[in-house]
C-alpha cells in the first residue's frame, strides 16, 4: 500500500476558532500516547466482486486497511478503483465477500442488516457528495436526525443541532430547508449531521466534489476541527487534490488495490 | 423524530399531498352519499311501519312486504284485544288503485285505509289543507311529492278512485311509496268501499300495547292464540320489509358495489399516491437507511403518513358529505346517512388508507442504504 503523510504535523493547517469541545482532551491523549493503540477501524484481505455480463468482475482485491483513532485518511485514485466500494464496505452498507472488518474490538463483517443499521447509527457519521439532506426538513431537523433516531426527544435533539449549527456559522440558517441554501451551507449541514452525535468514525464520500474551492476547503476546515474535537477518526475519499493538506495519511487505490 | 420526518416530509410535497387527499375524499363523499342515498331508498320500504304508531302488526302467515297484503279477517281484532297487554287494536286497509288524472289518464296508486278516532296507521302528517281530512266525505290525503305524478291536485279538487269520487282534502310531505305507486290516505270504511277485496278482511291488524307490556312476548301471544296469521313488532316487520327489497331487487348488491368502487378508488388513489412519493425520496430513503434508520422504522413512517392523508380526508370529505347530503336530501331523493354509516365509512378508509402504504412499502423495502453513495 502507498501511503503518503502530507502533513505530519497534524491538526490541520487553519485553526477554526471551536469551542466546548466535548473530548479533544481525550484525542490528544490518543495521539499523544506512545503506546500501541488498537486502530478505530481495521479491514483485513477484503474482496468485493461485481457480476457484469454474467462474469464477476472484481473490484476489491484483498484490501487490507486500517485507520488509527483520530487518524484522517484519504482513499485516493483514479474513477473505477474501488475507492467508493470499499467506503461502502467500511461503513457497512456493502457487505465484503471475504475478509474480516473490526470496529474497535468488535468484528462487524458478519453481522446481519438490522445489526448493521443500529452500529451505523451509532457509530458512524457520513457525509455524502450530494449532501443528502432531506428536502422537507429545516437544517436543524437534518442536523437533529440522528440524536432522535437514539431516542432524544425532538426539543432537546433541535437545541443541540442549532448550537453545533450556530457554531459552524449557520446560525441565520437554522430553520432553513436545503432548498434555499448554497451547496457550501448545504455541505455544512451535512457534515454537521455526520458528526452531531459524536461518532467514532466518519466517512465522506468526495465531500467537496460539488463545491466550489473556497466552500470545499471551509468544508474540509470543519470536518477537521470536528473530528478532532470529537475524537473521530475519518476516511475521506476524494479526488481533490487541493484538500490532500487535511489528511493524515493518503491511501492511493488503482484497480481494486492500493498501490 | 418519526412523526416530524413523516408530517414534514409529507406537508413539503404539497402537489402530491393534495392528490392524495383527493382520493380520501372521494371515496369518503362517495361511500357516505351511496349509503345514504340506499337508507333514504330503502328506509321508504318500511315507512308506513316506522311511522304507524304502531308497536305490533298482525298480517297474513308469512308477511312479508308491509306493501303486499293478504287479507285477514277483521274480526281477529276481538281476539287480539283480549291479550293481555294490548292497549288498542285497530285494523288498516292497504291495496291497490286507479286514480284519475284531470287529463283523462290514470295513475296507479296505493290505498291506505285507517280507521277514525285514533293514529294507529296514520303515518301521514297534514301540512296543506284540513288536518282532520278523513272526517270528510270521500276526503283523501295525498302526499305533496307526488303532485307531478297526480298533476298537482288542488285542496278540495274532486278525482276518482276506481270509478269512485274522492276529495282531496289534505296533502303531506315525504311519505313515499317505495313503489312507484302514490300512497293516497283515506278512511277505513271508504278503503273497503274502494276495494274489490272481500269486506270481512283486514290487511293488518295493528296493535298498541301497554306500556310496560313485552311486544315479543304479546307477538307470540297472538300467533298462538291465531295460527293463521304473524305477528311482528313494528321494528322487526320495518326490517322485514326493507329485507324483501334487499333481496327480491338485489339493491343491496347495486349499492354496495358503487361504494366498493369508491373504497377501492380511494385505496388506488391513496395508494398510487405515496408511492408517487416515496418513487421521488428514494434517494432521502436510502440516506436515511444508510445513517441508522431501520426498515421498520421507515414502515413507521410510510404508515403514519397514510394516517395522516387519511385522518385529513376523512374529516375533508365528512364536511363535503354533511353539505351535500343537506343541501341535495329531499323527500323525493332523500339521503339519509346514520351515524353508523359516518363512523364505518371513516373506519373502512383509515384501514385502507393504511393498506394502501403497504404499496410504497413493497419498493422502500429494496431500497440498498448504498445507493446513497451513489447518487
Amino acid at each position: 500500500m502507498t501511503t503518503t503523510n502530507p502533513n505530519p504535523n497534524t491538526p490541520g493547517p487553519v485553526a477554526i476558532p471551536v469551542t466546548g469541545l466535548g473530548q479533544r482532551e481525550h484525542a490528544n491523549q490518543l495521539k499523544s500516547s506512545s503506546a500501541p493503540t488498537q486502530p478505530a477501524l481495521e479491514a483485513k484481505a477484503i474482496a468485493k466482486s461485481y457480476v457484469i455480463g454474467g462474469q464477476a468482475r472484481p473490484v476489491l482485491d484483498g484490501i487490507d486497511f486500517h485507520v488509527d483513532p483520530g487518524e484522517c485518511v484519504f482513499l485516493a485514485g483514479p474513477s473505477g478503483s474501488g475507492k467508493t466500494t470499499l467506503l461502502s464496505i467500511l461503513g457497512l452498507l456493502l457487505t465484503s465477500d471475504s475478509g474480516q472488518l473490526f470496529l474497535k474490538d468488535r468484528r462487524v463483517d458478519g453481522l446481519n442488516e438490522v445489526e448493521r443499521t443500529l452500529v451505523r447509527r451509532q457509530r458512524i457519521g457520513f457525509v455524502f457528495q450530494r449532501f443528502q439532506l432531506i428536502n422537507g426538513l429545516t437544517a436543524e431537523d437534518n442536523v437533529a436526525i440522528p440524536l432522535t433516531m437514539d431516542g432524544m426527544p425532538m426539543r432537546e435533539a433541535r437545541d443541540r443541532a442549532g448550537d453545533l449549527l450556530c457554531r459552524m456559522g449557520l446560525q441565520d440558517h437554522c430553520k432553513a430547508l436545503p432548498t434555499s441554501m448554497s451547496p457550501g451551507q448545504c455541505q455544512r449541514v451535512a457534515l454537521a449531521r455526520a458528526v452531531i452525535n459524536e461518532p467514532e468514525l466518519i466517512l465522506a464520500d468526495e465531500p467537496t466534489a460539488a463545491l466550489d474551492g473556497k466552500s470545499g476547503k471551509a468544508v474540509m476546515e470543519l470536518l477537521h476541527q470536528l473530528t478532532k474535537e470529537f475524537a473521530s477518526s475519518t476516511v475521506v475519499v476524494t479526488h481533490d487534490p487541493r484538500i490532500y493538506e487535511y489528511a493524515d495519511r493518503i491511501c492511493e487505490m488503482e484497480n481494486g488495490r492500493f498501490k | 423524530m418519526r412523526w416530524n420526518l413523516a408530517y414534514r416530509t409529507l406537508l413539503h410535497d404539497r402537489g402530491k399531498l393534495i392528490a392524495g387527499l383527493v382520493g380520501v375524499i372521494f371515496s369518503v363523499v362517495l361511500v357516505n352519499l351511496q349509503g345514504g342515498l340506499f337508507f333514504g331508498l330503502i328506509n321508504k320500504a318500511s315507512l308506513l311501519v316506522d311511522r304507524s304508531n304502531a308497536d305490533i302488526w298482525i298480517g297474513h302467515r308469512g308477511m312479508h312486504n308491509v306493501d303486499f297484503p293478504h287479507g285477514i279477517p277483521e274480526r281477529f281484532r276481538f281476539v287480539v284485544a283480549g291479550v293481555e297487554g294490548v292497549a288498542e287494536v285497530e285494523p288498516i286497509r292497504i291495496g291497490f288503485g286507479e286514480i284519475s288524472l284531470p287529463d283523462g289518464r290514470f295513475e296507479d296508486c296505493v290505498i291506505v285505509g285507517v280507521t277514525e278516532g285514533t293514529d294507529l296507521g296514520r303515518a301521514y302528517e297534514v301540512l296543506e289543507g284540513q288536518e282532520d281530512a278523513l272526517q270528510y266525505p270521500d276526503g283523501i290525503v295525498v302526499d305533496r311529492c307526488d303532485d307531478a305524478k297526480l298533476v298537482h291536485p288542488e285542496i278540495g279538487e274532486i278525482r276518482e278512485i276506481n270509478g269512485r269520487r274522492v276529495r282531496v282534502m289534505g296533502k303531506s310531505e315525504g311519505i313515499l311509496s317505495f313503489l312507484v305507486s302514490p300512497y293516497v290516505f283515506m278512511s277505513y270504511d271508504q278503503a273497503v268501499e274502494l276495494s274489490t277485496e272481500d269486506p270481512q278482511n283486514a290487511s293488518y291488524l295493528l296493535v298498541r300495547t301497554e306500556n310496560d307490556s313485552d311486544p315479543g312476548q304479546i307477538c307470540r301471544q297472538i300467533e298462538s292464540l291465531l295460527p293463521d296469521v304473524s305477528a311482528m313488532p313494528a321494528g322487526r316487520y320495518g326490517r322485514v320489509s326493507i329485507h324483501f327489497w334487499m333481496t327480491r331487487a338485489g339493491l343491496g348488491v347495486s349499492f354496495g358495489a358503487a361504494a366498493m368502487l369508491g373504497l377501492l378508488v380511494g385505496l388506488v388513489m391513496v395508494g398510487q399516491t405515496l408511492y408517487a412519493m416515496v418513487l421521488d425520496r428514494i434517494s432521502e430513503y436510502a440516506t436515511l437507511r444508510a445513517i441508522g434508520l431501520s426498515e421498520r422504522e421507515l414502515l413507521c413512517i410510510l404508515g403514519l403518513q397514510s394516517a395522516l392523508v387519511a385522518t385529513i380526508g376523512i374529516a375533508i370529505g365528512m364536511v363535503i358529505t354533511v353539505i351535500l347530503k343537506t343541501s341535495l336530501s329531499t323527500p323525493r331523493v332523500t339521503i339519509e346517512i346514520p351515524l353508523m354509516l359516518y363512523v364505518g365509512c371513516g373506519v373502512l378508509i383509515f384501514a385502507i388508507c393504511l393498506f394502501a402504504a403497504g404499496l410504497p412499502y413493497l419498493r422502500v423495502r429494496r431500497i440498498d442504504p448504498h445507493t446513497a453513495l451513489q447518487s
